[in-house]
């Protein structure tokens, strides 16, 4: 069958004579001279393979020598900030034997930490050796297997979520009574909305810990139902348009208007990838075409931009 | 427009390599509908952004050259994603372009009168009006129109540029050339 549409239209030879008849040569010209003189001033990138190998080492070294320097100077400091007064008569045998254990204190915290995952963890084994004090009676039984939390996360910690469940789970261990449920167990540090919010994630005993939901790094549904593996299953399907997969996640309790870590729904993804079949499907189980993700899009800005009349028939945007 | 790719290819490879004069020649076979089609992107309440955005695209086309892979892509196909992607990031800072095509959606579905009389296009009043009739066109349907007949790309390539399937930008292409003769129609239906 020929294809009617992409043959030549009287519309289209319309509009290209009118573009001819109010075409302005002087600004071409004048537009060619400024936009080639901005390219010159703008060098093009080098291929590449010629700046990256030579960048990265040099940048390592430099940034273990500022690290090593800091380290250096701190120590320095330390060791002659503290010897006191009375040992300065016999400073060279004695201010090392005396110097007092927040010397490596003040040097950790002039450090500026290597991570956001390391912060964490330090703040995660002060937290800890805090929470299980050898000297003060619990109600709960002290953690006997519990291996110092120090020790192994401090040096080598893969990530922050794995720290965060890590904790959790040893907060449990160490208070069996506590494991009814989320709420039960952390109804004293998190908000009853928040703890809804994280669904079936792993909770983390230390509120401090708890990601904000503007910047949480993972796609956690906002819901109550529905694993973060469902929604981001739920979120592919849709932008895949395999709406039996969408019917059969929703079956099993997914919240259709879950979001991810942009705060888009699964009906945007629909939108976006240009699927009315999957966008009707999440329509009809009532998915919100109103709901903002985080740059202020809703599903009905996204629909109205893509312009597929097919597209707004099947979210009923049509008159 | 009849695009070589192997030799816009040698022109941005011999740019990337310094050849001050490729980068030029391959600027004039574009400039053109590179500009005209982010000026109808832009519409009317927008055109004063065209000229720099047209610069950004081209600047960007330099500072990139290295990184074009004509096996994957022709360089009309990529410039104009280029264009595309700076068009719609103008509108995200804007805020408001997108939001505005809106009210463009009670007009989308509109019934083909059939031909107007518009094949010799002379008068420059007539001409106005045409070009007005196309940036009234939803933001989509019309990137499609434009791209369609002002750089003369396939509906492959707009399908690719634009990151839809072919079907989708054939049935806009199709809507576009609808909704421009009934609007033509209706301005001069009212002119007489």
């Amino acid at each position: 069958m020929p294809d009617h549409d992409a043959a030549p239209d009287p519309m289209d030879k319309a509009y290209a004579q009118a573009d001819a008849v109010l075409s302005d040569d002087s600004a071409r010209a004048e537009r060619r001279a400024r936009v080639l003189a901005a390219v010159a001033r703008e060098p093009a990138t080098p291929p590449a393979g010629t700046l990256l190998p030579i960048r990265r080492p040099a940048w390592r070294r430099g940034g273990w020598l500022v690290a090593a320097s800091v380290a250096g100077v701190s120590l320095y400091l330390t060791i002659q900030l503290y010897p006191s007064a009375p040992f300065r008569p016999h400073p060279a045998p004695t201010a090392p034997a005396v110097m007092p254990p927040p010397a490596a204190g003040a040097v950790a915290e002039t450090r500026k930490p290597a991570s956001p995952t390391v912060a964490v963890a330090q703040r995660s084994a002060t937290r800890s050796s805090e929470d299980f004090p050898a000297a003060v009676p619990s109600p709960a039984p002290p953690p006997p297997a519990l291996p110092p939390p120090t020790a192994e996360t401090l040096p080598a910690a893969p990530s922050a979520p794995s720290q965060i469940v890590t904790t959790g789970q040893r907060r449990r261990e160490a208070a069996p009574n506590s494991q009814a449920s989320p709420q039960e167990t952390h109804g004293d540090r998190l908000p009853e909305a928040m703890v809804s919010a994280r669904g079936d994630l792993e909770p983390t005993p230390n509120s401090d810990l708890v990601v904000p939901r503007a910047s949480a790094p993972s796609a956690a549904p906002k819901s109550s139902a529905g694993s973060p593996s469902q929604v981001v299953r739920l979120h592919a399907a849709a932008a895949a348009g395999r709406t039996g997969e969408l019917a059969t996640l929703l079956a099993e309790g997914v919240p259709v208007d879950a979001t991810d870590a942009d705060g888009e729904t699964a009906l945007m993804k629909s939108i976006q990838a240009d699927h009315p079949a999957a966008a009707a499907l999440l329509r009809r189980r009532g998915a919100n075409l109103d709901r903002k993700n985080q740059s202020g899009d809703s599903a009905r800005d996204m629909a109205s931009a893509m312009g597929d009349p097919e597209l707004n028939q099947a979210l009923g945007l049509d008159p | 427009m009849e695009p070589d790719a192997a030799d816009d290819a040698d022109l941005l490879h011999a740019h990337s390599a310094g050849d001050p004069h490729a980068f030029a020649r391959l600027y004039d076979r574009y400039d053109r509908p590179c500009f005209q089609v982010i000026r109808r992107l832009l519409g009317v309440a927008h055109s004063d952004a065209a000229e720099d955005l047209h610069q950004e695209t081209w600047i960007a086309v330099s500072k990139n050259a290295a990184a074009f892979d004509p096996t994957r892509s022709s360089f009309p196909t990529w410039l104009f994603t280029i264009a595309r992607h700076k068009t719609w990031d103008h509108f995200r800072r804007q805020r408001v372009a997108i939001l505005a095509s809106v009210q463009d959606d009670a007009a989308m579905m509109v019934s083909d009168p059939g031909q107007t009389p518009l094949e010799h296009v002379q008068s420059r009043e007539l001409a106005e009006e045409i070009i007005a009739a196309v940036e009234a066109l939803p933001l989509e349907q019309r990137c499609v129109f434009v791209m369609f007949v002002q750089a003369g790309l396939s509906l492959e390539e707009i399908a690719q540029v634009t990151g839809v399937a072919v079907e989708t930008a054939k049935s806009r292409l199709r809507y576009a050339r609808a909704k421009l003769r009934q609007s033509l129609a209706g301005e001069r239906s009212a002119h007489a």
